[in-house]
């Protein structure tokens, strides 16, 4: 009941705000992202289903499969949060902000883009440096073996890119004449006719 | 000061216990005061521990099992017949053992922690979906346990399916035959009510359910002369106290049990059914030295040496 | 200290920001009052990083992929059709029909809006020819989707579950008899306004066409069996239930059906992963959230200063339900599940009340509030789904509210509507 908009697809392909260079790196980022996504959640349900089917088959479940899905959730969700910031899907009440004339919402676009920036880099560096002292306390997943900073790898990662895209939706903002809700994304809430 | 203190069990527990019984020594023989912090309020028992090394926390509660990921020989209380099984034996191994008094603070010390106390909850006792008295009985069974590599080494000894879950998935799974077994102190089967689900209890004698109290290191190095002491005697007074807590405890919960289902069967393994269940110990043993290296086989020893000079 | 936590929260939620900032930025302000600087932010991430820890809610994701490859397959569609040739004839029969159809597909769905677009967008265009007023049956989709929040599978059920430590099977098999007896008042309800509105009935479908639309239908009907059959026979928990419907779905659409081709998997699980990572996140930093309110005791604070402790049982359910219903109003209902369920869990345990009789009173509240302006989020689902302006979509809502309110009531008053499945799947 979440989903921003109930839409189907509409993250089919996504064409970088930025020039050059930088902007095809960036469009690389997002295509490696939309793959960790759609990879995840089908290494999800295949583990799943096969834990189950284990379980009625030879009556006994992988003892690792709940860390793998431990895993795969830590993967979706920061993968899944620059991907979103990308296509301005993160969920949010627009309510005040729809009544708003363009120019005082394109004013307060920037103060959310910047903000929402500033906390994606200070959470990206915080969750590193969470990071180094789960890597000196050496914990590990007791069935996988496997030392649990590895697997938090991808938060500060996934911050900073998140983090980037709302910076660069401020600087769409502020170098362009509408109102972006993320670099790819025109607000044209009410009065664009968008397939949905 | 106000002193942070969490521990890993509900309301009225015996962690819970404990931990007031220690708030009340310390709110009444100084200004200091203690807020106890119960299960899931502030996190996992992992995420309690580490908030008491980052500081944020005092005093922490955490069982040796959870501990095993930072201190593998702190699993040695996994060891199937390793602890006497009969209240006095068990309180006086506790008071006098050079390996809990001596060498487990000195392990806990280099992760940043100064171990208070190690204290005892309740014998183990195993829950199933049938009444069994040998291991052969066990083969097949999926049994839950903590997930801990010890511990399901123990029940695979036994010839069970040890199957990790948490705690809070252990209810459903029993009712809905997921697994057809689980281990407990009785007073945890009886407030988990999980001998609706699992009636048959087999009182196998193999273990004790042990926890331990300590502080954040720093802090308590940090503390006044006084208040080291006030701490350590506080300490002191809630060990007794829960001694006399957990006497007797067992029995209240199984007389409780029993008045509240007629399904539920007790089954108490005689000596030489237990012998074939002791038969699969060394097995354990060996994974325990594995894991915990040189420092777990001398602390096993030490263990053993300690065994020895209560039984004189 | 809690004050001043709520304002930032609201202020920079009113203002527009993404959910998760408001969330974050009054956690960080309160570890900074706590110690006095950014010291102790590890202990936010670890939260977070706990929140999206349990096993449970894997669960999310799986219901949402099953949904997602029925949506676009021919499932909902043959669910409807079904519907249809059995109750479109008779008096409001199409409107009736497009509150079983909700009903129906809620079995198979978690969320009220994936509802709204597969009930809503074929049956509104049917409903305006038959001469159904526009507000009426904008009002009824979105009302009537709210059955699916309460029909198992429910996302908002396993947040709830989640965040209280309660079992996720109890609730959900808790949730099928309010969602009946709201599709009840419903019917009645849309049977009133065709006699009133004299509205004129379909032609009646044969027994042959009904055949067909029965054997149609017959392959989808199983989800609910496969969930509810599922979890009541014991068989499996609400995940393995959710892996199985992904299973079958994936099966009846791309092998049965043949509605879907192979690649389209991979534009499904991207957008599930996307739907999910949204939700999770929040998961993360709400977990983040209520972990300093708990370390900072303010749970217990708000509590006593409400004067909870001396209202009882029923008084606390009502204040409950007051309070998820008026937040609700405004802000998503899952950051609602996850901040409030931590603050109301002192009260519930010092009452006794049975948390699965909570959650599902929770879950109803919260689906009433989202359809409840000025800010209800189903609200503007619609505006965007319809292209309808938000007077249009809220001029019919008033007496679907009144229901839903009155079945809250219901509940309350006899909690045996929500408790007596569960305690004939679950003896205790
Ligand atoms: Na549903
Ligand atoms: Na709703």
């Amino acid at each position: 009941m979440t989903e921003n908009s109930p839409d189907l697809d509409d993250t089919g392909h996504y064409d970088s705000g930025l020039p050059g260079f930088l902007g095809t790196i960036d469009e690389w980022i997002a295509k490696i992202e939309a793959v960790m996504l759609a990879a995840g959640v089908i290494l999800m349900a295949l583990n799943t289903c096969v834990n189950v089917i284990a379980r009625f088959v030879f009556g006994e479940g992988m003892f690792f499969s709940g860390e793998i899905n431990r895993i795969l959730i830590i993967l979706v969700t920061f993968a899944g949060i620059g991907y979103a910031a990308r296509h301005g899907r993160h969920i949010r009440m627009s309510a005040i902000y729809d009544a708003i004339p363009a120019r005082g919402r394109k004013v307060l676009m920037i103060v959310i883009a910047l903000f929402t920036a500033a906390m994606m880099f200070f959470l990206c560096y915080h969750s590193y440096g969470y990071i180094v002292t789960l890597y000196d306390r050496g914990r590990i997943l007791p069935a996988l073996g496997i030392e649990i900073w590895t697997i938090y790898v991808w938060a500060p990662i996934g911050f900073a890119v998140t983090g980037i895209q709302y910076l660069l939706t401020a600087v769409k903002n502020l170098t362009s004449k509408d109102v972006y809700l993320s670099t790819g994304l025109v607000d044209g809430y009410a009065e664009t006719e968008t397939e949905v | 000061a106000n002193w942070r203190y969490a521990h890993e069990e509900y309301e009225g527990d015996v962690q819970d216990v404990f931990a007031y019984k220690f708030k009340e020594y310390i709110e009444d023989n100084s200004d200091n005061t203690v807020q106890v912090y119960r299960f899931g309020e502030l996190g996992e028992s992992d995420d309690i521990m580490e908030q008491t090394q980052a500081g944020i926390l005092n005093f922490v509660n955490q069982s040796p099992g959870f501990t095993g990921a930072l201190i593998p020989e702190a699993q040695i209380f996994f060891i199937p017949y390793l602890m006497p099984t009969d209240m006095e034996s068990v309180v006086t191994f506790f008071r006098e053992s050079k390996a809990i008094n001596d060498d487990f603070p000195k392990l806990y010390a280099e992760k940043g922690l100064e171990l208070l106390k190690m204290y005892p909850e309740g014998e183990m006792v195993i829950t199933l979906d049938e009444a069994i008295t040998t291991p052969e009985e066990l083969k097949n069974k999926k049994i839950r346990v903590m997930t801990n590599p010890l511990l399901s080494e123990t029940y695979s000894a036994f010839g069970a399916t040890p199957t990790p879950l948490p705690w809070g998935e252990v209810y459903g799974a029993l009712q809905t035959n997921m697994v057809q077994g689980q281990e407990n102190p009785i007073f945890w089967i009886q407030s988990g009510g999980l001998y609706e689900v699992s009636p048959h209890l087999i009182f196998t004698g193999h273990g004790w359910f042990t926890t331990a109290m300590m502080a954040n290191q720093n802090f308590y190095e940090g503390l006044s002369d006084a208040d080291k002491e006030l701490v350590r005697k506080a300490s002191d007074f809630a060990f007794e106290e829960i001694l006399d807590h957990i006497d007797g405890l067992a029995d209240e919960a199984l007389a409780k049990i029993q008045e509240s289902s007629d399904e539920v069967t007790v089954t108490r393994l005689n000596e030489e059914q237990i012998a074939e269940f002791r038969k699969r110990a060394p097995q354990v043993e060996a994974k325990f030295v594995e894991m915990a290296g040189d420092s777990g086989q001398q602390l096993l020893n030490q263990f053993k040496q300690d065994l020895e000079d209560i039984k004189k | 200290m809690a004050t001043i936590l709520m304002v930032i929260m609201i202020g920079l939620l009113l203002m527009g920001f993404p959910m998760m900032i408001p969330l974050t930025t009054a956690a960080v302000v309160g570890f900074v009052m706590m110690f006095d600087g950014f010291g102790q932010m590890g202990t936010f991430i670890q939260q977070m990083m706990g929140g999206i820890r349990p096993a449970s809610l894997i669960a999310v994701p799986m219901f949402i992929l099953a949904a997602d490859i029925m949506t676009r397959g021919q499932s909902a569609d043959r669910l409807i059709n079904m519907v249809m040739a059995f109750i479109g004839h008779i008096k409001g029969g199409l409107a009736i029909s497009a509150a079983t159809s909700c009903t129906l597909f809620g079995a198979v769905s978690g969320s009220t809006q994936a509802t709204v677009v597969a009930v809503g967008s074929p049956l509104r265009p049917k409903m305006l020819k038959a001469g159904y007023s526009d507000s009426f049956t904008l009002a009824l989709i979105i009302n009537a989707s709210d059955i699916a929040f309460l029909i198992p599978p429910s996302i908002g059920m396993i947040i709830y579950g989640v965040v209280s430590q309660t079992s996720i099977a109890e609730l959900f098999i808790a949730g099928i008899g309010p969602g009946l007896m709201i599709l009840f008042m419903f019917s009645l309800y849309c049977l009133l306004y065709a006699y009133k509105n004299n509205v004129p009935t379909e032609p009646k479908a044969t027994w042959g066409e009904r055949g067909r639309a029965v054997r149609e239908a017959l392959w989808p009907l199983f989800f609910p069996v496969i969930i509810v059959g599922g979890i009541y026979g014991g068989i499996f928990s609400p995940t393995e239930a959710a892996a199985v419907c992904v299973l079958y779905a994936f099966l009846l659409e791309f092998l049965i059906f043949r509605s879907l081709k192979l690649t389209d998997i991979y534009r499904i699980a991207k957008s599930t992963g996307l739907i999910t990572a949204v939700v999770f996140i929040l998961v993360a930093v709400g977990n983040g959230f209520s972990w300093i309110l708990s370390f900072a005791q303010i749970p217990q604070a708000i509590l006593e200063s409400v004067g909870i402790n001396e209202a009882g049982p029923v008084g606390v359910l009502v204040t409950i339900c007051v309070a998820f219903f008026i937040a609700c109003m405004f802000v998503d209902p899952i950051v609602v599940i996850l901040v409030l369920t931590p603050i109301f869990a002192p009260a519930i345990q010092a009452t006794g009340l049975d948390p699965v009789l909570v959650g599902v009173l929770i879950t109803l509240q919260v689906a009433i509030g989202s359809a409840t302006p000025p800010f209800g989020c189903d609200i503007f689902t619609a505006i965007a789904i319809f292209k309808r302006p938000y007077m249009d979509v809220i001029r019919g809502t008033p007496p679907f509210i009144a229901m839903l309110i009155v079945a809250a009531g219901l509940i309350i008053a006899f909690p045996q509507i929500a408790l007596f499945l569960r305690d004939l799947a679950f003896p205790a």
